[in-house]
């Protein structure tokens, strides 16, 4: 306790230096910790969004190919498909069942491309939960030729309540369709959605895409903990392979071939064939950048860290000299080495966890201050926002790792003086005058 | 006795001659068989000129090849300065994007539009009516100047853009003059004309093409083909180095 005293009187002795050592030292902790916030908030934001556009964390898509070779997605029969779900016992929030369809919606003469999402609003609640309606009444929503849109769009077609607008499509096969809406709900901008995605009737939308009564596109397992996606997604698939079902193999980097485009897996095979991924295999990609992300503030820790070191190393190598007399001293008075050393290296530590404090202290007031920007949702950045503010997430143990890294680091450079200040011996050190 | 049964017999056999309707599937391949080349290549200057309410008009010009016996086409984007390089390279159903900007192909569709413009790629391309459409119905009718049957037609597979059609075909020589393109809910997409045709050989081909875009009121896109070409094409051309190099 008294050494503990000791140290940090003598830090609050040089208080210029020990501010200026640990500014640098909290400074390489403020940009480590917001790169950190940084990365965990985009890949967390990602999947917020991914997870609320793809509608579940595992799906499960149907994949049938004509025999002219025509790769058509539709799920035709689901029934073996659900009752396999029952019995592998996965416990899942909600189950979404849907089509969509990316095309031109026209309202006189002005026309945005956009995705539609056909959704059974009988059977599910998940998005009725979600979006919050700004006009228009979920029992409109609900009748066949409704079409729910974001305020954003419905305003570039400058479309109103009860407009008939135009949908351009193309068929699951590839050929031309058209179809009417009625615009029967407007939805305040949830972020990402608003730009890619409008909701109509699943029966409607699998209709303008030439699939039967009761067939749709994909089915998605929306999970109560998205930490057991994957554990549950590899048991979903052992289960249907057991089944008898044939499955297309995993696709990773699913983003890299395009949202919902044609994958390799597609090419080689005959008949009906069922794919089952999850928001990962989506998002695989993203997280390899967060990696990056990470690995960079980690090279910039560490780089920092080396510089400060050698900061550490000469200060106390100085602080040595500078305390030679009042080293003798105590040792005179009965420390022995290893207090010393101690004191060297306590010293050491508390500059280094005042200034870690202080870097995290001020990386959160930044961090609270940016996530306070509304960046909008026309920036390429878009993905990686909720609602156009961006998310920091930091992992405690990362943040604890950063703290360990730099304190051990510290304590390597406080080291080679505080030895040297320890094998002084008293006599030596009291005739040294300064 | 003789000459009233000579006449009634006359008469059927006029009445059935005159009043026998046409083989509408063949004329669907007459219609084929002389927008096609089989024997030769062709070539030819494509100016596009698209207009949309509201803005001005775009106007692009493309340098096509067609060697419709192996399936194959190019079409070199030379117009706007800002779009040249581009190309596009069909071998029998694959049709390939070149963007000089990535320096990359991409897959695309016979079913997309042209650039930005009214007309689909298979616009382009050697047409295959007889092979994909079932004649349903029919009628006479006139069509400015020429006597015309209007055929309505059913897509007989999934393959094609559109599953509905109905033309406007003239009765002498069977050219087509005007197209409907209907969408699978059976509403009217594009009207496509076909106002003059350039005889090259024994084929015809249209020299003149307007398409209207029936779902965004004031938006149409013009071609015409100039510098038309029999002449053969090298093989080289049909390939993705030369749509790369092209242009460069």
């Amino acid at each position: 306790m008294t050494l503990l005293r000791m140290a940090a009187r003598n830090l609050t002795r040089q208080s210029k230096r020990s501010f200026l050592l640990g500014g640098a030292i909290a400074f390489g902790v403020l940009v480590v910790t917001i790169i950190n916030g940084l990365a965990g908030g985009f890949i967390h934001a990602a999947s917020d969004n991914f997870s609320h556009l793809l509608a579940g964390h595992i799906f499960v898509e149907g994949r049938e190919k004509t025999p002219s070779g025509k790769v058509v997605q539709v799920i035709r029969d689901d029934s073996r498909l659900l009752s396999v779900l029952e019995q592998t016992g996965i416990n899942y929030e909600y189950l979404l069942k849907r089509s969509s369809f990316t095309g031109s919606l026209i309202f006189e003469g002005e026309s945005v491309t956009l995705r539609i999402d056909g959704v059974s609003w009988d059977e599910e609640s998940y998005l009725k939960e979600r979006l919050i309606l700004k006009e228009g009444s979920w029992e409109t929503v609900r009748s066949p030729k409704a079409l729910v849109l974001s305020e954003e769009m419905a305003r570039q077609l400058g479309a109103v309540l009860g407009d008939l607008l135009l949908i351009q499509l193309e068929t699951a096969t590839g050929q031309q369709n058209v179809g009417e809406f009625v615009l029967a709900g407007i939805h305040y901008d949830p972020g990402l959605l608003s730009t890619v995605s409008a909701y109509a009737s699943l029966a409607t939308v699998s209709d303008l895409l030439n699939l039967a009564p009761g067939e749709y596109m994909s089915l998605g397992i929306l999970l109560p903990d998205i930490r057991r996606m994957n554990r549950l997604a590899d048991r979903y698939t052992e289960a249907l392979l057991e089944a008898g079902l044939r499955l297309l193999p995993r696709e990773k980097n699913l983003l890299g071939f395009g949202f919902f485009g044609r994958t390799r897996s597609d090419l080689d095979w005959q008949g009906m064939r069922y794919r089952v991924s999850t928001l990962n295999d989506y998002l695989s990609q993203l997280t390899q950048i967060i990696n990056i992300l990470n690995l960079i503030g980690l090279v910039i820790l560490l780089i920092l860290l080396f510089i400060i070191m050698v900061g550490i190393t000469n200060t106390y190598r100085m602080i040595m000299y500078e305390r030679t007399r009042e080293i003798g001293t105590i040792r005179a008075l009965g420390m022995q080495r290893r207090g010393v050393l101690s004191l060297f290296l306590l010293e050491a530590l508390l500059l280094c966890l005042f200034g870690s404090a202080a870097g995290l202290s001020v990386a959160g007031i930044v961090m609270g201050c940016l996530s306070l920007v509304n960046w909008g949702l026309e920036t390429p950045m878009f993905l990686f926002l909720i609602n156009g503010h961006l998310r920091f997430r930091l992992v405690i143990w990362q943040v604890a790792g950063n703290v360990g890294l730099v304190s051990l680091l510290s304590l390597l450079g406080a080291m080679l003086p505080a030895r040297k200040a320890s094998r002084l011996e008293p006599v030596e050190a009291l005739n040294l005058s300064k | 006795m003789k000459r009233p049964l000579i006449s009634t017999i006359l008469f059927v056999i006029a009445a059935a001659v005159f009043s026998a309707e046409p083989d509408f599937q063949e004329i669907l391949a007459d219609i084929d068989r002389m927008g096609s080349f089989m024997d030769t290549d062709f070539s030819c200057l494509l100016t596009m000129v698209s207009q949309k309410p509201a803005e001005s008009s775009n106007i692009q010009q493309a340098r096509m090849y067609r060697r419709d016996r192996e399936e194959k086409s190019v079409i070199l984007i030379l117009k706007p300065e800002v779009q040249k390089g581009q190309g596009y390279l069909l071998i029998a159903d694959n049709l390939w994007y070149y963007d000089p900007e990535s320096r990359k192909f991409a897959h695309t569709s016979l079913k997309d539009n042209f650039q930005d413009t009214d007309a689909k790629h298979s616009d382009f391309e050697a047409p295959a009516l007889a092979e994909n459409y079932e004649v349903v119905a029919h009628a006479d009718s006139q069509l400015g100047r020429y006597p015309v049957y209007v055929l309505e037609l059913s897509a007989e597979n999934e393959e094609v853009t559109y599953p509905f059609l109905k033309l406007w075909v003239r009765k002498d020589n069977h050219l087509l003059l005007k197209a409907e393109n209907y969408g699978l809910s059976g509403r009217l997409m594009r009207t496509s004309y076909y106002p003059s045709y350039l005889r090259i050989g024994d084929k015809y081909i249209a020299s003149k093409m307007l398409f209207v875009d029936e779902l965004r009121p004031g938006q149409k896109t013009q071609i015409t083909l100039k510098e038309t070409s029999l002449n053969p094409v090298p093989d080289y051309v049909f390939t993705k180095a030369f749509v790369e190099r092209a242009n460069r």
